[in-house]
């Protein structure tokens, strides 16, 4: 226990501080400092290999930090082994007791917190109706589907009424149907709990439709922490621009830096981006101009535009049509475009010339790599 | 099923090996049902009464004496195994662990006899054990370890021992260990996770180790005949006194039919009862 605990060290439900973690030489979370409200539900958000499942680990003490402090509901939990912490986890394989029956492996957490048996009994029973699992009490885990195993999982983590529940990448093993509607069940049992949730995931799309804040690591790095709109709309490096969603990436030319926009060219075109991180940089700086395939606009070639090129690839997906535009002027990539509906597969079909121009607002700059 | 084109070529030595041995066992079978001729050693005619006299209280005694050994051999290498598995699977620290593996495993190259005498000296009146306890005037006079079955069991699971522990650890080693943190989340302690996850779990290993252990030492002959000294008789010895003292080879030969038959039933008997365990999918 801390000496002194600050109202403000109270208000996290989950906090991290500078926390450290190495594995021989590897620096799997480099001073990682977060804090995880009552009732939000936070995503991890990374590629492989950048300290998610470590993270979580040390939040159920599976771990130790190697430096910083960890503490649950402003209690110091460093020293405090996982069965004192009033966790719930759900694994990604998720480790149902194969020896046990579904009722017996929700019970197991109301049995070593000697609830008694008619209580334990009601619980259960309440839970698998959460769950959609009524009736399913007496199965063995291998008489059920991926599904129904991953609903057990999540009833057995929940029973025990957890301080925060952790979720390492749930919904990997499930085929895409299944992954949309466990992802819509989790999130209303979570809101409706209000429970302290981490989800950890390396899918940005499942990152941004679930959560409440998304933090995008990278490295054992924190690289950004804010709400899915801000992560994707207003990424803080080219990292998260990346990372997060489909982006084009064009070289431009810093033409003028005001006291919050900045303008930058690019072929015929001026665009205003947000001038926080271009502040250092000289006039004509060459900057690196990040724009989402749903900001380009396509037109016919004689129209006024950004630039001008020509479509060498068309992929329909019903809803919007990606389209590949070749612009040698202005990028060596192609760019992806995105065009909603899909009047575009006639008119902008393969080989055909076209103007591109940039819709204002909502593209970010970073000086250039 | 998908073809297997190698099936044949690997079926068919196999096949003549399984002929030779069923050739010596219907030998010896064929010698066990032949009546004694004493002063030759050519078998008499065909008769059961072989088979009556083991009914006899002296041959009775030895096949209840090995059925004792063998199951107090089999369970006391299972407690002094377990722990020893574990720890060959749960220790991180890789000095130690293969210093723990090498320590377990380096017995198997020694040979039943080697291990055997070496427990001699040991047990022995003026062994290790007794020498100690005399000096440190615990005892008065030295106990009597050798020609006890005690000393006998304590050199078989010696014996077993190292096949007992890779068992155990191989059964241990395939247990995921989310199953154990899951349970820790779920608010158990470590003794807690180990007799309601970690040992149910690692049941089949337990069986497959406990049986071998007991079909191992069920033929052990060496260990019984040098620590026993004829005091401790299993059926080995009994078929070796018969056998090559008497030379009533058609006796042997009905005491190595029995004894195979015994150990064939308490195996089917041991899995019947292990049976609801093969339902446990570990993996
Ligand atoms: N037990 C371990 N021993 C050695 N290195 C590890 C161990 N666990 C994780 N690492 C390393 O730490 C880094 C972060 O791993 P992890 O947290 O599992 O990443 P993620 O879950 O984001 O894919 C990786 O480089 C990984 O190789
Ligand atoms: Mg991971």
């Amino acid at each position: 226990m801390q000496a002194i605990p600050t109202i403000e060290q109270n208000e996290a439900a989950v906090r991290f501080d500078a926390v450290t973690k190495r594995f021989d030489d590897v620096v799997a979370l480099n001073a990682v400092s977060l804090d995880v409200q009552t009732g939000e539900f936070l995503t991890l958000l990374g590629p492989s290999g950048c300290g998610k499942t470590t993270l979580l680990k040390l939040a159920a003490g599976f771990l130790g930090p190697d430096a910083g402090a960890i503490s649950i509901n402003g209690r110091r939990v460093n020293e405090l082994p996982t069965y004192q912490r009033g966790i719930g986890m759900m694994f990604q394989n998720y480790a149902l007791f194969p020896h046990m029956s579904v009722a017996d492996n929700v019970a197991y957490g109301l049995k070593t917190r000697r609830v008694p048996k008619p209580e334990r009994q009601q619980r259960v029973a309440e839970v698998l109706a959460l769950v959609k699992l009524t009736g399913m009490e007496r199965r063995m885990p291998r008489q059920l589907s991926g599904g129904q195993q991953q609903r057990v999982a999540l009833a057995r983590a929940l029973v025990i009424n957890p301080t925060v529940l952790l979720l390492d990448e749930p919904f990997s093993a499930l085929d895409k149907s299944l992954r949309t509607s466990m992802q819509v069940e989790l999130r209303e049992i979570q809101r409706k709990l209000g429970l302290t949730t981490i989800f950890v995931t390396h899918d940005q799309s499942e990152a941004l439709s679930l959560s409440d804040r998304v933090a995008v690591m990278s490295e054992g790095r924190i690289r950004q922490l804010g709400s899915p709109v801000d992560v994707y709309r207003a990424p803080t490096d080219q990292f998260v621009a990346t990372f997060v969603g489909d982006n084009n990436k064009l070289r431009g030319r810093l033409l003028s830096v005001g006291d919050s926009d900045a303008v930058i060219e690019l072929g015929s075109a001026q665009i205003k981006v947000p001038s926080e991180r271009l502040a250092k940089l000289e006039k004509s700086a060459p900057v690196d101009l990040f724009v989402r395939p749903e900001q380009f606009c396509v037109v016919s070639a004689n129209e006024p535009s950004a630039m001008t090129g020509h479509v060498v690839a068309q992929i329909y997906q019903g809803g919007h049509v990606d389209l590949q535009i070749e612009c040698p002027g202005a990028s060596r990539d192609r760019l992806l475009v995105r065009s909603a509906g899909d009047q575009a597969v006639v008119r902008w079909p393969m080989g055909a010339t076209v103007g591109v121009s940039i819709q204002p607002g909502g593209c970010a700059a970073f000086p250039a790599e | 099923m998908t073809e297997r084109p190698f099936l044949r070529t690997f079926t068919t030595p196999a096949a003549l090996c399984a002929l030779g041995f069923a050739a010596a066992m219907a030998a010896v079978l064929q010698y066990s049902l032949r009546a004694y001729v004493p002063g030759s050693l050519d078998p008499g005619g065909f008769t059961l009464a072989n088979f009556a006299d083991l009914l006899k209280p002296l041959y009775a005694r030895v096949f209840f004496d090995t059925v004792v050994i063998c199951a107090v051999t089999a369970v006391a290498t299972l407690i002094v195994g377990y722990p020893l598995a574990y720890a060959l699977v749960h220790i991180e620290q890789p000095i130690l662990k293969s210093t723990l593996l090498v320590i377990v495993v380096t017995p198997l190259f020694l040979g039943e006899v080697v291990r055997t005498y070496s427990w001699i000296i040991v047990l022995g009146n003026n062994g290790f054990i007794n020498s100690i306890l005399l000096s440190l005037g615990l005892v008065e006079k030295p106990l009597q370890l050798m020609f006890t079955s005690f000393g006998v069991v304590v050199a078989l699971v010696h014996v077993t021992l190292p096949v007992m522990v890779i068992m155990l650890a191989a059964g241990l080693s395939h247990i995921d260990r989310d199953y154990a943190r899951a349970a820790e989340s779920l608010g158990a302690g470590p003794i807690r996770v180990f007799l309601t996850v970690t040992l149910p779990l690692s049941m089949p290993g337990v069986v497959a180790g406990t049986t071998t252990a007991f079909a191992w030492t069920f033929s052990a002959f060496a260990t019984p005949q040098l620590i026993g000294g004829g005091r401790v008789n299993m059926i080995s010895n009994l078929v070796y006194q018969l056998g090559f003292a008497s030379f009533n080879f058609p006796f042997a030969a009905t005491l190595c039919v029995a004894g195979l038959a015994l150990t064939a039933v308490v195996l089917g008997l041991l899995q019947i009862a292990a049976r609801p365990l093969q339902k446990i999918k570990v993996h």
